[in-house]
């Protein structure tokens, strides 16, 4: 095969020898100097020229900038041309496409779904695994349990059994009574959904004396007729209802512990009401405490055990009263009790006695004398303390019924009672105040605190009265109070209607003797003088006024050594007045009006 | 807390101290005074070690009291009285090694003891190592607390029990308390001064008798 070669033209001539020049090689190995493609020209020139010897020492330096400069003009010139996209185009370069082979993509998508369907697959299976569990009731469900029952109660392994401790021990109670109960598992063989549900699968046996239903019952009654306490009535514990043998262990346990919270107080109510000598004597019979907190008050303290296994049922359902307040305190003082035992006051020393108050520690640096130290020391047992509590709300109950039943009696002046918010069970507070009805700017009051056996009264004066537990007692007061109320608002109408006031006495030693307290009485006179008004209140005598009306047309004989016609005024004769009879509804309306009547302007 | 006096009785010539207590307690008894009880304040002395010399030697008696039997009373020599828990005792067991107990200087004050009214008469004969050595009779008045101001009637009840003589003893260390608050620490300031001047005319008649 013949090929014919056309002989080369100039530029390609030109190019062929442009390309053997090595434009990379270093100028000092040979006098070649590198040229641009371009610039065919200036490259023979630059060859023709280059076996010339080197002018200036900066001669290649020179050249190698303008070729470098050259370089960069060709280049800005190309992507100018390319800019202008009519003689030269920059096109990307064009890859082959891959070949679309879509059975290798059915494979890649079928592998994803695989691995994607197992992960969900797997998590299936392990819900379905234990939901299946959980409905079946399996083995766990006993551990469960345990876990459960570990987490609100104290158990111990004791060879291979399971017991645990009902007793208040650890909180601080010394009882000798123990409460151990024992955890057994239930086997069942017919394993019937609705009564497996209910049961679980874990069973508490209690033990015989801590079984039913127990509480304690505190009753105050009045008895009157029956002031010594050998003639009592004892009582029947009365029916409540028993916990099911299959209720479920945390609600038995609860019960069970109650039986023996009950236990404990009564029988240290019981020891304390056989051993300690107090004033009054206590009567334990059976499981009965009665005491009589007041004379004619018996305060009863009743624990009632139902164990379900009497055979005498009451007739009648009895009534109960409780008395839930006390009830209450009684359980807040054990708990008490136990407190104190375990927790003692800080600090706690190493070489002194643990346990003591500060008051106790500060004893002997403040060198306090013997009988503080005996007085120091008493301390109250739970039976003087229930007593001391019932005492004060008996007293207490009984004064607001005595302010009730007075505030309704007397409308004259009106009686309102504040009782302050701020009491404790041993003490509390009560103000009273007496005012007439229009005329508050007269104020009586005086403040009650009731406390255990007595009630003290401070008077305006801050007067301090003790008086005894007796209703009768504080209804005197308070009627002797509003007698002396009477008078200090007739001393107030005398200011408001220009009176003068002649003579106050809040103690008045003549006429008849009061049932209680003192009477008070008031003189006032006119402006003019010529009208005298007296009062006489007492606290159950009905007030008594008297007017002295002086006429100026009766003339006495005058003998010339009376010279000051007052001396006129002192005579006359005073006359009762009917106060029912005045008009006006309360008693400082009256006197207001008769003192307006008889005030004469002339 | 009253204000209280310690006075101290002189046995007369002739007479044991036994006959003239009984005489006292006696005289009491025909007031119309009620026996309480018994009573006891007794003293010891320790004394700081002399491992410094040119140092003063010092002194802290700790005294102890059966009206306040929770507390011990450290007084120094100085007249600083300290009155701490009755567990000081053993924080002088302690400093044993420090605070040497004197041997022989317990002394105590043992006796009767009267409630009569607002009074409480307290007679008690001193001994020290079982050596009688006098007595002291303490006279309180209960509701005053400020000493100045009980002075005069204080004077007028031991001249009736104990004779104008006596009555005119005033402590030294009272005179300075007129008008504050009397405490259980100056009553025991005041024992310590008896009992000093007891331990005193001790080594007097010692050394006169030599």
């Amino acid at each position: 095969m013949l090929s014919i070669f056309s002989p080369l033209s100039m530029s390609e001539n030109l190019t062929k020898l442009a390309h053997k020049i090595d434009f990379y090689k270093d100028e000092s190995d040979e006098k070649g100097k590198p040229t641009s493609e371009g610039e065919k020209d200036e490259a023979e020139e630059k060859v023709l020229t280059s076996f010339e010897q080197p002018s200036w020492v900066w001669d290649s330096v020179r050249n190698k900038l303008k070729a470098a400069f050259t370089e960069m003009a060709v280049l800005t010139d190309v992507l100018n041309i390319i800019k202008e996209k009519r003689y030269m185009v920059a096109d990307p370069v064009s890859q082959d496409q891959p070949d679309n082979k879509p059975s290798v993509l059915l494979l890649a998508k079928k592998r994803g779904l695989v691995s994607a369907g197992s992960v969900l697959i797997s998590g299936a299976e392990r819900l379905k695994r234990s939901h299946s569990e959980h409905s079946n009731r399996a083995q766990d469900d006993y551990f469960i349990e345990l876990l459960k029952i570990r987490q609100n109660w104290r158990l111990k392994k004791v060879g291979a059994s399971i017991l645990g401790d009902l007793t208040y021990k650890t909180a601080g109670s010394r009882f000798f009574q123990g409460g151990t109960f024992e955890v057994t598992k239930i086997v069942d063989d017919k394993t019937d959904t609705s009564t497996s549900h209910s049961r679980g699968s874990l069973e508490v046996i209690i033990p015989s004396e801590l079984e039913g239903v127990a509480y304690i019952q505190v009753e105050v009654k009045s008895v009157p007729e029956m002031m010594d306490l050998t003639s009592v009535t004892l009582k029947m514990p009365a029916g409540l209802g028993v916990i099911r043998s299959d209720a479920y262990w945390q609600n038995k346990l609860e019960v069970a512990q109650n039986v023996l919270f009950c236990k404990e107080l009564f029988a240290q109510l019981a020891r304390e009401a056989v051993q300690i000598k107090s004033s009054t004597p206590h009567i334990v019979v059976g499981n009965q405490i009665i005491t009589n907190a007041f004379p004619g008050i018996q305060l009863s303290i009743v624990l009632c055990h139902y164990t379900g296994k009497e055979k005498k049922i009451p007739q009648a359902p009895q009534k109960l009263e409780h008395n839930h307040v006390l009830e209450h305190s009684l359980h807040q003082l054990l708990r008490e009790v136990h407190f104190k035992n375990i927790n003692y006051v800080a600090p706690h020393p190493v070489n002194a006695m643990l346990g003591m108050s500060k008051r106790r520690r500060l004893a002997g640096p403040q060198g306090t004398s013997r009988r503080e130290l005996v007085e120091m020391n008493v301390r109250d047992t739970l039976l003087e303390q229930i007593i001391k509590q019932t005492k004060h709300a008996v007293l207490r109950l009984r004064t607001m019924h005595v302010l009730d039943e007075l505030a309704l009696c007397i409308q004259d002046p009106q009686i309102t009672a504040h009782w302050s918010c701020l009491n404790s069970s041993l003490e509390c507070c009560v103000r009273i105040n007496i005012t007439a009805y229009g005329y508050e700017v007269v104020r009586s009051s005086l403040v009650l605190i009731i406390e255990v056996d007595t009630i003290q009264a401070i008077l305006k004066d801050s007067r301090t009265i003790t008086l005894s537990f007796e209703d009768k007692a504080l209804q005197d007061l308070i009627l002797w109070q509003i007698s002396q109320h009477h008078i200090q608002v007739v001393q107030q109408l005398a200011k408001f209607h220009a009176w003068t006031v002649v003579s106050t006495n809040f103690n008045v030693g003549v006429g008849d003797i009061d049932l209680y307290g003192t009477a008070a009485s008031l003189m006032m006179a006119s402006p003019k003088g010529d009208k005298v008004l007296a009062f006489r209140s007492g606290a159950y005598n009905k007030i008594q006024m008297y007017l002295k009306e002086i006429d100026p047309s009766e003339a006495v004989d005058t003998s010339p050594a009376v010279t000051n016609p007052k001396w006129q005024k002192i005579i006359g004769t005073f006359q009762a007045v009917d106060v029912e009879k005045l008009q006006g509804k309360t008693f400082s309306q009256k006197v207001d009006m008769v003192m307006a009547k008889l005030t004469s302007m002339s | 807390m009253g204000v209280v006096c310690v006075y101290f009785y002189p046995v007369p010539e002739g007479k044991s101290g036994q006959q003239v207590v009984d005489g006292i307690q006696k005289q009491i008894e025909l007031l119309g005074a009620v026996k309480t009880g018994n009573f006891c304040v007794d003293c010891e002395t320790f004394q700081a070690g002399s491992g410094i010399q040119n140092t003063p030697q010092r002194q802290v008696n700790i005294l102890h009291s059966s009206e306040q039997p929770a507390s011990c009373f450290a007084i120094l020599d100085t007249g600083t009285c300290l009155v701490a828990d009755a567990l000081f005792d053993g924080l002088m067991q302690k400093l044993k090694h420090y605070y040497q107990q004197r041997k022989g200087s317990k002394i105590e004050s043992k006796g009767q003891r009267y409630e009569y009214g607002d009074f409480i008469f307290k007679v008690g004969s001193v001994s020290q190592a079982s050596n009688f050595k006098g007595i002291l009779v303490e006279i309180e008045y209960c509701p005053c607390v400020v000493a100045g101001d009980c002075m005069n009637l204080m004077k007028e009840m031991s001249q009736s029990l104990l004779g104008s003589a006596v009555a005119e003893q005033q402590s030294s260390f009272l005179k300075t308390k007129t008008d504050m608050i009397y405490t259980p620490a100056d009553t025991m300031s005041q024992y310590l001064e008896h009992f000093n001047n007891f331990k005193k005319a001790t080594s007097v008649n010692q050394a006169m008798n030599r």
